[in-house]
């Protein structure tokens, strides 16, 4: 099957889902992404990976690896979905628009095609949240992420760069290309937005971004300088190093001092920018697989840790986030400690801002595990139903901490 | 016959600065057709005459779109709580307010895109003096309307903008994908259109009912 087909089922699944689906039947919703899920298992694989620098040649298919992380992402978009306490049904609209275009986003190798589908993405959502909520942060999203796929759209002409490997036509590339990268991830300088929308909207509003987006581009930018990005390779390895530490020091504090609502979402841009420096400061095996099983345990607790306090799973909760905390052998250790290897082949420097960056993670899994929150139980069997599913999410978590290699092997391909 | 370079710059920064300043309802449709007039000159000299159509149509296309977009709009009944021409967020008063900023912005765009123009190639074409630079002028306004973009519209004409400078750069790249590439980054542009139409459509309708509510 082609990823346009798996593309277009998304995407006229969600508009359907956000027309025809009522309150009482809004957690239909979820089958928007596991429909999605379902035919990505169908898709006529690839054997080589697509890198976005080539031509305007279309879609040329998905790889083991991408086929990997868009199945992944959708059964946790889908988990996310359910364990909402109430779900708005329009979100299906932007889950389908933004799970089609990662799709063609992960299937394309095509500069221009790529750019247009995260525009999409990312017009779809942002219109959402200001509708949702108008407002500084909403509208710094528009702007940030905004100008982030402008960079992207704006890199296509000069690509592919075939005879053009040194110098200025490369390095702007490689500028406009690492300014997208950072926008879509809401690495800092470009990551206030995300933190202000994390902020200001209920988890299910920000799924979409943090669970379907953010894995794709991910991917995406580990893949670029593989391609022929002649003397741009160095600029946008080093300008999304420095920018990844930074936004990781920095968000670890954040994920320390701010609020408890707002702590989930800190510690997953953490280890985003995190995984972004690695694998493009440091882009041997290490990183990549570091990388992998950071991104299969925050999309295996996510669905967890997006639900909101104050609606249940209190024991779930505290063990999502020591499975987070990087403690041995929770699968997020696992995944910084070879992070670590991987930057501390490169220089000193690197290595000391990526232990702060843990440091302050670790201490906001702790400050987050001692919360007490007040939940009235509810003996109903209804009720019992999320706390079951969140316990055997838990499972899969400690499986990873257990066979990590393995796991993310088997998820996204060796 | 010869085309002065400096001629096909000027109607460019004219077209963008235009883009740049608009505001209104149909302010993404305005600046679609400023663009394309602006850019299509520098089209048309280096790729000819199906260069000009192609930013021609994508004007009629978004000038058709957003019109079709506010009919849509005040006809169907799904309901949108946006106004794009209302600012999300009131910020204090100020000495210099969203026009003056984006008046520096255009002015600080002069250098950034005379660099580019003079030491970005693009395509298979070497550097020459003052190809790019009224693509990368109405690009990078474009983005600078986009970082202090205070509404809907603003984003709207923003990504128009960079979408009609970047069909345009693809124009330039020549080569056989030159055209198809022009058609897929200017449909950013017919799209924005269209929203932006949609979204006045919905709010333009909800304001008649108010006012049919209070009378």
């Amino acid at each position: 099957m082609s990823p346009l087909v798996i593309a277009a089922v998304w995407l006229a699944l969600g508009l359907v889902s956000s027309a025809v689906l009522r309150r009482r039947t809004a957690r239909l919703v979820a089958l928007v992404p596991l429909v999605g899920v379902g035919l990505t298992l169908l898709v006529t694989r690839s054997s080589t990976a697509a890198v976005p620098l080539g031509g305007l040649t279309g879609i040329t298919g998905l790889d083991r690896t991408g086929e990997g992380v868009l199945v992944a992402a959708g059964i946790s978009m889908a988990l996310v979905v359910l364990f909402q306490p109430s779900i708005d049904v329009s979100v299906g609209r932007a889950v389908g628009v933004v799970g089609a275009a990662a799709t063609v986003a992960m299937a394309s190798s095509d500069p221009l095609v790529t750019a247009l589908a995260l525009t999409a993405a990312v017009a779809t959502l942002v219109l959402r949240w200001i509708g949702q909520s108008p407002g500084k942060a909403t509208l710094a999203a528009g702007r940030v992420a905004g100008t982030g796929t402008a960079a992207l759209i704006a890199a296509s002409p000069f690509l592919p760069l075939t005879g053009f490997t040194t110098g200025a036509r490369p390095v702007v590339v490689g500028v406009l290309l690492a300014t997208g990268v950072a926008a879509l991830l809401a690495v800092y300088p470009l990551g206030g937005w995300a933190a202000g929308v994390i902020g200001a909207l209920k988890p299910a509003e920000i799924a979409p971004w943090l669970v379907l987006l953010v894995p794709v581009v991910l991917i995406i930018a580990e893949r670029i300088p593989g391609g022929n990005l002649g003397g741009g390779t160095p600029v946008y390895e080093h300008v999304l190093l420095v920018v990844g530490l930074g936004s990781a020091v920095w968000g670890g504090l954040w994920a320390v001092r701010g609020r408890t609502a707002m702590r989930y979402g800190r510690v997953f841009m953490v280890d985003i920018a995190l995984c972004a420096a690695a694998v493009e400061g440091a882009s041997v095996s290490p990183a990549v697989t570091g990388a992998m099983i950071i991104l299969l345990t925050h999309l295996t607790l996510a669905p967890i840790l997006l639900r909101s306090e104050d609606a249940g799973l209190r024991w779930p909760r505290r063990v999502a986030w020591a499975l987070l905390s990087g403690v041995p052998p929770s699968p997020a250790f696992w995944g910084r400690l070879l992070i670590l290897e991987a930057l501390a082949a490169g220089n000193v420097g690197s290595t000391i801002a990526a232990v702060i960056a843990m440091g302050a993670i670790f201490i906001a899994a702790v400050m987050a595990c001692s919360t007490t929150v007040r939940v009235f139980p509810e003996q109903r069997w209804r009720t019992r139903l999320p706390d079951l599913a969140a316990w055997m999410l838990i499972a899969i978590g400690v499986a990873v901490g257990l066979a990590p290699q393995s796991l993310a092997g088997f998820v996204f391909g060796h | 016959m010869g085309v002065s370079a400096p001629l096909l710059s000027a109607a460019g920064v004219i077209a963008a600065v235009v883009a740049m300043m608009v505001d209104g309802r149909r302010a993404v449709a305005i600046a679609v057709v400023f663009l394309a007039a602006g850019l299509a000159p520098t089209a048309a000299t280096f790729v000819g005459a199906p260069g000009a159509l192609v930013l021609g149509g994508c004007a009629v296309a978004a000038v058709l779109l957003a019109w079709a977009g506010w009919l849509g709009g005040r006809v169907l009944p799904w309901l949108s709580r946006l106004d794009p021409t209302i600012p999300a967020f009131a910020p204090a008063d100020r000495l210099f307010g969203p026009r003056s900023s984006r008046a520096f912005g255009a002015a600080v765009a002069l250098p950034v895109a005379s660099w580019v123009s003079f030491n970005v190639p693009i395509g298979q074409i070497a550097t020459v003096g003052g190809l790019l630079f009224p693509i990368a002028y109405a690009w990078t306004c474009g983005v600078i309307r986009l970082l202090v973009a205070r509404t809907v519209e603003d984003l709207a004409v923003a990504v128009a903008m960079v979408g009609i400078a970047t069909g345009t750069a693809w124009l330039l790249r020549s080569g056989n994908d030159s055209f198809p590439g022009a058609v897929l980054a200017c449909v950013a542009a017919p799209l924005a259109a269209f929203l932006a139409g949609w979204l006045n459509g919905r709010s333009s309708r909800r304001a008649g009912r108010v006012i049919d509510v209070e009378a």
